[in-house]
């Protein structure tokens, strides 16, 4: 018995053994709330209608073999722990919920523009503590109760570069997951390896961390992908099936899986679509453009077959979409 | 006809009685929501509140108006109950106290878009709640100036004030040059904006109260009761005679068709402790008495408390 397999994960039904979790998808989202639009005159939020798209959803990820879901949009857009046990109760996939909160633009004024003279941000040690309970004594259901606890912390920079209130975000999971063993999920700003550092400098262990949107063009042509790998932290690639101005193609994802694996770092590498079970509130034609209407078992059907093109072994398939997020998401 | 929109639906302003102008039964940052540090359990929040807005009616307390904005803890099936229950007329308001209070999706927005959101919760109702908006809320976000997007929420209100007849109260009148720029490219005329908080301690200096009542607009003095004289002041708060002696000025210098005053009050704070100490009837037991010890006559507490605030809620159209 290895360490892994000892170890659980927190799932929104409670712990779950880490190898039973089976194929994972670490970056997608179930139900998304740009912040405000619940409160927009011309948006409704039909329950029923919300349940049964993402159920349909999650059955098509499991009868194509996957297993678990990561909903990394933390704890302030859209999530809905109560919708999300009924879920994973009615579908039988293991969904993992986040706590976090990130890039500052996605905040409430609460954090930014406090009731005090003057409205200093929140520091790092007061988000470490909002997100650690989430961990400790479970995810909120605002104003009303908590529920099971969070899996991940989850955070992101501004694509034009981490602001201070960015770097206190930063700072404070890697707190959160410095004192109760759950892995940070971060997004960068403009710069992965500058940003991973401001965790690292919590003494957080880089393999309790993964970093997205690392298959931007920018984060290719920077080299991002090897040096955050280098660094110890998992590289995940979690926009397949997406090519814009923006983002790399999955040919070139394969091909910079396969490069990884070749330099030896098999085991730091995630996959996933980023989908959106059900959107509200983005910009119209923002789904189209963004391919986050995407099926979370994209990855299993039409990127595993590329993957296996470029002479990946089933072995090394498997590593990455099971291995690995049985790894981070352990409680350690 | 004359008409307000009460959560409890349409009322004729002859029936509003003394009007609370600029209050909150439960004001906090948006997000706050997510810190269980300030939550409350209902049995709590109605302890809180029932008590004051009952004393508030016996008083003679006819109308509570509610400016709290949509992202701050604004909950309209509350104050259906509280109203149902205690009597008295409850407001509530579409807008946002500034920029600063407005969430990503509606600080993303458009003019149009503010406009159409605003326009929809005072004509068809907020959420699925039925009640109608009587009032919109505005403000200038924390900083001292107003931002592109507290210029973005003017512009709209005065739109939907426009297209509605209800009139607009502003949190902070600060920066006036500018908003009263934004409402008069809009065409409204300025007797329909309150511009609040005149009085507080931290921006009754720089405020052009009698400035902004030359060119038309209503004056608000209404944080009246948050005094350094408290066990525990806010930072807003301001010698109790010195506010006092603000407002009666501004009277005698013969501005009292444009003056309006409250309190602020925040029956049950939602994302802070609140300010121990200071009520909602605070209007009633000290600044009425006050106002009264200092000359002031019968009729002009009923200008300033049933009259004007019938005439500045009625719906103009």
């Amino acid at each position: 018995m290895t360490a892994a397999e000892s170890k659980t994960v927190h799932t929104v039904l409670g712990p779950v053994p880490a190898d039973e979790l089976g194929v994972v998808s670490v970056h997608e989202a179930l139900l998304s709330v740009v912040p405000g639009a619940q409160y927009a005159f011309d948006i409704t939020m039909d329950r029923v209608e919300i349940f049964e798209t993402i159920a349909a959803k999650l059955k098509d990820f499991r009868d194509h073999g996957g297993k678990t879901i990561v909903d990394s949009t933390g704890m302030f857009h859209g999530r809905d722990v109560k919708l999300y046990e009924a879920l994973s109760r009615s579908t039988g996939v293991h969904i993992v919920a986040s706590t976090g909160m990130g890039p500052e633009e996605m905040l409430g004024g609460y954090f930014l523009t406090p009731q005090t003279n003057p409205p200093t941000p929140w520091p790092a040690e007061k988000f470490a503590d909002l997100f650690t309970k989430e961990v400790t004594e479970g995810m909120v259901v605002p104003r009303v109760e908590r529920r099971g606890a969070a899996g991940l912390v989850a955070t992101a920079a501004d694509r034009a570069g981490m602001t201070p209130t960015e770097e206190s975000l930063f700072r404070g999971a890697a707190r959160t997951a410095l004192s109760t063993g759950v892995p940070v999920s971060l997004r960068y700003g403009n710069d992965a390896v500058h940003d991973l550092a401001f965790v690292l400098d919590e003494q957080l262990p880089a393999d309790r961390v993964v970093v997205g949107d690392l298959d931007r063009k920018d984060a290719l042509a920077a080299g991002a992908p090897l040096a955050i790998a280098t660094r110890g932290a998992f590289v995940a690639l979690d926009h397949v099936g997406l090519e814009n101005d923006a983002h790399a193609s999955d040919k070139e994802r394969a091909a910079l899986v396969a490069e990884l694996v070749k330099a030896g770092h098999g085991d730091r590498i995630l996959l996933s679509s980023n989908a959106i079970g059900v959107a509200k509130g983005q910009p119209d034609g923002d789904m189209g453009r963004t391919g986050r209407h995407l099926q979370y078992s994209y990855i299993l059907t039409t990127f595993v077959p590329l993957l296996t093109e470029q002479g990946l072994s089933d072995e090394d398939v498997a590593r990455i979409l099971v291995d690995n997020p049985r790894d981070l998401l352990s409680v350690r | 006809m004359s008409r307000v929109n009460t959560v409890l639906g349409p009322i004729p302003a002859e029936e509003l009685g003394y009007v609370a102008i600029h209050e909150h039964i439960g004001y906090g940052m948006p997000g706050c929501e997510l810190d269980t540090n300030w939550w409350k359990t209902p049995e709590q929040r109605y302890e809180e509140t029932v008590p004051k807005l009952r004393k508030f009616h016996e008083y003679g307390g006819g109308t509570f108006v509610d400016v709290t904005g949509i992202c701050n803890g604004r909950d309209v099936d509350y104050y259906k109950s509280l109203s149902a229950k205690t009597g008295v007329n409850i407001i509530a308001c579409t807008g946002f106290v500034g920029g600063d209070t407005a969430l990503p999706f509606f600080a993303r927005a458009s003019v149009e878009y503010l406009a159409e959101h605003f326009i929809h919760e005072i004509t068809v109702g907020i959420g699925d709640t039925g009640s109608r908006a009587g009032v919109i809320k505005v403000g200038v976000s924390r900083g001292g100036r107003m931002t592109e997007l507290d210029k973005r929420i003017y512009r709209a209100a005065a739109r939907a004030a426009l297209a509605t007849g209800v009139p607009i109260l502003t949190h902070l009148a600060i920066d006036a040059e500018n908003s009263i720029a934004i409402f008069k490219e809009e065409g409204l005329p300025l007797h329909r904006v309150l511009f609040g908080h005149a009085d507080d301690g931290v921006n009754a200096e720089k405020t052009r109260d009698r400035w902004i009542a030359e060119q038309g607009g209503r004056v608000g003095f209404d944080t009246f009761g948050y005094e350094t004289e408290l066990e525990d002041p806010p930072f807003w708060a301001r010698p109790r005679k010195q506010r006092l002696d603000h407002f009666l000025g501004f009277l005698e210098a013969g501005y009292l068709e444009q003056a309006l005053a409250g309190v602020d009050a925040n029956c049950s704070p939602l994302g802070w402790p609140g300010v121990k100490g200071h009520t909602l009837n605070y209007l009633f037991e000290d600044l009425i008495p006050d106002l009264r010890e200092a000359g002031v006559d019968e009729a002009t507490i009923t200008k300033l408390f049933v009259e004007s605030p019938a005439e500045f809620l009625t719906i103009q159209n």
